[in-house]
């Protein structure tokens, strides 16, 4: 069976998978724990906004109100915060598993990281920074 | 390099239900993520005031966005539920004997919650489409009206 019977079209053919550092151990144990943290975080902030109040409610007022509680920004912040970490941390691996070319992989996921940095930036920015206009 | 010299069935793993959870968490993160930056810069814009805010907000309230929402809610649940049960076979030490009953477990925990919360979802749409709406609209209005013009029957 050593005959390549893959196509370009295969989706078996990845990379092999990330392995063998203490980073990517670390970050393996991180997905882990950070999407416990998560399911609890994401789920309890889809039902507020979904579920027990309406998208269709959402207006300037409501979130002003919302941030007036510094418990209910910090929740925002720890979610914004694991979010992007835990999003940009499992990008990072499909982009990996994906991608073969090494020069393509390794541009590919700087510029994810600059994504991820600017993002947490902008909105950390908006959420410390927020001052009611009403 | 020995995974590419597999005999392949073209599929990443053995093409049942584990490697379709697999597929699916995939598909489900990346597409959270793409809607998380979009929702930063959209909440972002928070900054410059009611009327920018709000502007920018219009964008979802309509028919076709709630249906939108749902799929939110669909890719969250699923990801939420199937990362759970990656969480019980890698760090639970009886996990990889219950491989079976836990996809079966995840798959129903998550249609369980997601079916109701989408009723929910629908049905609050009309509700308040109706109820904010002028006199004489109908299910329909509210389904085909882009963006509902409700600040001017208040």
């Amino acid at each position: 069976m050593n005959k390549k019977i893959t196509n370009k079209r295969d989706w078996a053919r990845r990379q092999p998978p990330i392995e063998g550092s203490e980073f990517e151990l670390k970050a393996w144990l991180f997905m882990r724990i950070s999407g416990l943290l998560l399911v609890f975080l994401a789920v309890t902030h889809m039902f507020i906004m979904h579920i027990f109040n309406d998208t269709l409610n959402l207006d300037y007022e409501f979130v002003a109100t919302r941030w007036d509680d510094y418990t209910i920004r910090a929740f925002d912040w720890g979610l914004l915060s694991l979010s992007l970490l835990h999003g940009g941390n499992g990008v990072r691996i499909v982009l990996h598993d994906n991608i073969s070319n090494p020069t393509v992989k390794k541009v590919s996921i700087i510029f994810l990281f600059l994504i991820i940095l600017s993002f947490f930036f902008l909105g950390s920015y908006g959420l410390l920074t927020f001052v009611s206009q009403i | 390099m020995s995974n590419q010299n597999n005999l392949s069935t073209g599929l990443p793993y053995r093409g049942r239900t584990g490697m379709w959870l697999y597929i699916l968490h995939r598909i489900t993160g990346i597409g959270l993520f793409g809607y998380l930056l979009m929702h930063i810069i959209s909440t972002t814009l928070i900054l410059l005031g009611p009327e920018i805010y709000e502007g920018a907000e219009a964008v979802y309230k309509n028919f076709y966005f709630r249906i939108t929402e749902i799929l939110l809610m669909l890719a969250v649940l699923l990801h939420a539920i199937n990362g759970l049960r990656i969480i019980a076979i890698d760090l639970w030490s009886k996990g990889t004997n219950y491989q079976p009953q836990l996809n079966s477990i995840a798959i129903i925990v998550f249609f369980a919650i997601w079916i109701p919360a989408s009723i929910k979802m629908v049905n609050s749409y009309f509700d308040i489409c109706l109820e904010k709406s002028s006199e004489g609209t109908t299910i329909v209005d509210c389904m085909i009206r882009p963006i509902p013009d409700w600040k001017k029957s208040e």
